[in-house]
């Protein structure tokens, strides 16, 4: 990272000092070029200035600041120059750079007329190069004389360049529309790069807010310095192509001055947002110089302007270059000490401005050069560019951030989704055990409360010895009946009665035929119990057989009657026969205990003849 | 030469005997089913057979129609079932029935699937047995309640099933729509008989509540018999296999 940092620096100084070596090499004198083309570079000039017209031999380029020291004047130049014949083909006159504002004569003719000559600090023709057609009859072999005359105002770069007369096709075509796209094309294509670049950051400013820990909306920095930087910017380069400013020179070029100060203080407060510093409570000082550099460039302008004397504002560029040159170089040392690509960026981006912003002050503002332009408006792109990148990245890294996040979300609900399915299973496992558990306790109830039972009482029956076979065979009959009922109960729908009264008569109705008891059915549809569960119903089962093996045993009846219906919610049962009956009071506990633990009511009425044992429900 | 035994077997010149093949692997049970069939005169005994092997070598080798088979499914080498596949396969005119302890809806279906005709309780009284074989010889197949309840509930399935893709469009006339399809299934009438016996009610009871005779009852359930068969053969209502009633012709 440091070594590539490095390579650019000097790259950069390598430039610089070509750029240096250029300005010496344009001092060689080829008076007229292969094409035929004339470079005009002496004559005679008459000035005025401050009341005091002088005469005399003159050497272009003219700087009119550097000769007069930014007074304001009139000057009007004898530029000679020998055809050896009359051109046939049309020519032009190619003027670099001339102004404030001015006349072209031609042998006498008046050519073209830029600005009032007689008014200052208006109009600013030295921005554009200027090109003027000769009309055909005008130009004489021998002895030719091009006169410019013009006004210039203070610190406006007045003055004439060398200038080219000579045909139209290579004058017009080669150095004119070339010089033209750099000064005023250059300049439109920058100000709309400077105000696009400034308007993304203006619109990232505004949109990009960030809800702080204490509900606080936090804008970034970083953004609203680009975008103040990008249009001060903008208006400064926008300069270079308006010519008839809306504005009187004074605060016209105090404006200017300020802009490209605004520039400059906007960068480094991009730098220091981007820096981090602004988070740091002991570097918040740095914000001063900068605006110090603002306020000193409105202030030393405006005495320039004033006063017509440059110099005030050439020292205090000085001033400011020194001040934004060490908050670069602090902004440099702290990339270099934690480096990223960011940073490291707008670092070389503000060095190379620096270094050109250096450059721009020795030749403008001190060197005799004149038709230079400033090198500054280029670097200023590099901003654009790096502000753009950051832009980028950041967006990158966000939308990454993003994806990760969602992706991590899936994973997490992926995961989740794991561990309730593997939840759901024990649970389903747990249930499952539990419902094996009820049954074996139902099935090991059921066999011990059933068959269980009278088996052990047929052992018993056998054992006593006093036992017929016929009751042997009853008490076997019982428990495979049980048995069966066992069965049936296990397909039950809990809660339907009719499913098993049907199946316990189909059960016991073989036994009743063979004692010789006639059945009477009068079961109605009756709707589900909701209070008998499976356990309930095998004890109804329970309750029935008993109450129907009573009679079997001991009522000696002829009739026996099984009832069933609803008398609205409630659902009764009856067990009817014409039995000898039995004292009512004496009903066995094990038939009230079965009738209490599934919820029913029990009653029992019995005389001779008729005997009932009746169950409701609900 | 395989020969009939009911052709040859006529008593009083009316009434046919019917041969009896028992396969059962508890000797004691054998004897007294062979007791039973001995006793009445209306059957009479063919042999019997202690395991599937066994009962499927006396299929492959008779010479003579068994025409009532009582299998026990619980057999030392196999599934009774087996048995009753093997003999429907062999002789159509062949009725299994399958002996049951418990009569209980899981092996009596199964059975019905194999292709038995009914089934006779393993503790019934000797004649009840006699008699339950002539019967079904009858036309009078057996079904207890849970078992009526177990149809019943297979066909409302069967009937939503079908039902289901018609119902938004005729939900003007849902019962009219329902009345047809049920009928495609079981006749009003044999759906009222399943349900009265599913209820408890017993073929006499059902004869004297909807004024038929008993035999018709018998009739009606024969024929819900033969349309559990022809449905547990359709694919579309693969459910309805479990149910399946194989058909016996004669």
């Amino acid at each position: 990272m440091l070594a590539r940092l490095g390579a650019l620096l000097s790259l950069w100084l390598a430039v610089l000092v070509t750029g240096a070596a250029g300005l010496g090499a344009a001092s060689a004198e080829p008076l007229q070029a292969a094409d035929g083309s004339i470079e005009l570079r002496h004559g005679t000039i008459t000035t005025s200035v401050d009341g005091i017209t002088r005469t005399g031999p003159v050497e272009l380029s003219y700087h009119w600041d550097r000769q007069h020291r930014g007074r304001p004047g009139l000057a009007s130049f004898d530029l000679p120059f020998t055809l050896a014949a009359a051109p046939e083909t049309p020519w032009g006159i190619f003027i670099p750079r001339v102004g404030n504002v001015f006349e072209v004569q031609l042998n006498g003719a008046l050519l073209q007329v830029y600005g009032d000559m007689s008014v200052g600090n208006d109009a600013d023709y030295a921005k554009a190069p200027i090109y003027v057609p000769v009309p055909g009859h005008l130009l004489t072999a021998g002895e030719n004389h091009l006169q410019i005359r013009l006004h210039a105002d203070s610190a406006r770069r007045a003055g004439l360049s060398r200038v080219v007369v000579g045909p139209a096709t290579p004058v017009r075509t080669e150095l004119f529309e070339s010089a033209y796209a750099w000064r005023f094309t250059g300049s439109v294509l920058l100000t709309a790069f400077s105000l696009i670049v400034g308007s993304i950051a203006l619109a990232l400013w505004l949109t990009q807010v960030d809800t702080g820990a204490v509900g606080r909306q936090r804008r970034d920095g970083i953004y609203f310095w680009a975008a103040l930087a990008e249009f001060c910017w903008a208006v400064r380069v926008a300069d270079g192509v308006i010519a008839e400013p809306p504005l009187p020179w004074v605060p016209w070029g105090v404006l200017m001055a300020a802009c490209y100060a605004g520039w400059a203080a906007s960068a480094m407060m991009f730098c220091y947002h981007l820096a981090g510093w602004a988070r740091n409570p002991r570097l918040q000082w740095l914000r001063w110089p900068l605006a110090v550099v603002v306020a000193g460039t409105v202030v030393a302008s405006t005495l320039a302007l004033q006063r017509e004397q440059p110099v005030w504002l050439t020292g205090w560029l000085a001033i400011e270059i020194v001040i934004i040159g060490v908050f670069v170089g602090g902004f440099v040392v702290a990339t270099v000490r934690r480096p990223n690509t960011e940073q490291m960026l707008v670092a070389i981006a503000a060095l190379v401005t620096v270094a050109f912003g250096m450059r721009d002050w020795l030749v403008i503002r001190l060197s005799d050069a004149y038709g230079e332009t400033t090198w500054v408006r280029y670097s200023s792109i590099f901003f654009g560019i790096a502000l753009l990148l950051i832009v980028l990245r950041r967006f990158h890294a966000v939308s990454t951030q993003a994806r990760g996040w969602v992706a991590a979300l899936a994973d997490r609900v992926a995961q989740r989704e794991r561990e309730l399915a593997l939840t759901y299973a024990e649970l389903e496992q747990v249930a499952r055990d539990q419902a094996r558990t009820h049954e074996r306790e139902r099935i090991l109830r059921d066999m011990h409360d059933g068959v269980g039972s009278h088996i052990s009482s047929a052992i018993r029956q056998l054992q006593s010895g006093q036992t017929s076979s016929e009751e042997l065979l009853r008490t076997l009959r019982d428990s495979l009946d049980q048995l069966k009922l066992s069965i049936d109960s296990i397909h039950l729908p809990p809660g339907d009665v009719g499913a098993l009264l049907a199946a316990l008569r189909y059960r016991l109705e073989p036994r009743l035929v063979a004692a010789g008891i006639e059945f009477e059915w009068a079961v109605e549809e009756v709707g589900p119990v909701q209070l008998l569960d499976a356990h309930a119903m095998r004890q109804l089962q329970f309750l029935l057989f008993e109450a129907i093996s009573n009679v079997l045993q001991h009522a000696q009846a002829s009739v026996l009657r099984i009832e069933a219906d609803m008398q609205g919610d409630t659902v009764r049962l009856r067990v009817i026969d014409n039995g000898r009956g039995f004292d009512a009071l004496q009903v066995p506990r094990a038939l009230w205990e079965r009738a209490g633990a599934i919820g029913a009511r029990l009653v029992v009425e019995s005389r001779p003849g008729r005997t009932v044992v009746q169950l409701a429900f609900g | 030469m395989l020969h009939p035994m009911n052709t040859e077997a006529l008593d009083d010149g009316t009434l046919r005997r019917w041969g009896v093949l028992v396969v059962e692997d508890d000797s004691r049970a054998r004897a007294f089913f062979e007791a039973s069939v001995q006793r009445s005169p209306r059957l009479f005994w063919l042999g019997s057979a202690g395991t599937v092997q066994e009962a499927r070598g006396w299929l492959a080798r008779t010479t003579t129609i068994p025409d009532v088979l009582l299998v026990d499914l619980g057999m030392p080498d196999g599934t009774g079932l087996d048995v009753i596949r093997d003999a429907v396969a062999r002789f159509p005119g062949c009725e299994p029935l399958v002996v049951s302890v418990f009569g209980d809806e899981e092996n009596v279906l199964a059975s019905i699937e194999a292709g038995a005709v009914g089934y006779i309780h393993k503790d019934a009284a000797p004649e009840d047995i006699a008699q339950t074989i002539v019967e079904m010889k009858a036309g009078a197949s057996p079904i207890s309640p849970m078992i009526a309840r177990r149809v019943l509930a297979k066909y409302r399935s069967l009937q939503s099933a079908s039902l289901a893709p018609g119902m938004a469009a005729s939900g003007a006339a849902p019962e009219a729509a329902f009345d047809e399809n049920e009928r495609g299934l079981l006749s009003a009438r044999e759906h009222e008989v399943l349900t009265l016996i599913a209820r408890g009610f017993s073929y006499a009871e059902i004869a004297r509540l909807k004024g038929l005779s008993v035999h018709t009852v018998q009739t009606h359930i024969k024929n819900l018999y033969g349309k559990l068969a022809v449905h547990s053969k359709s694919e579309a209502v693969f459910e309805a296999t479990r149910l399946g009633l194989l058909p016996h012709p004669g």
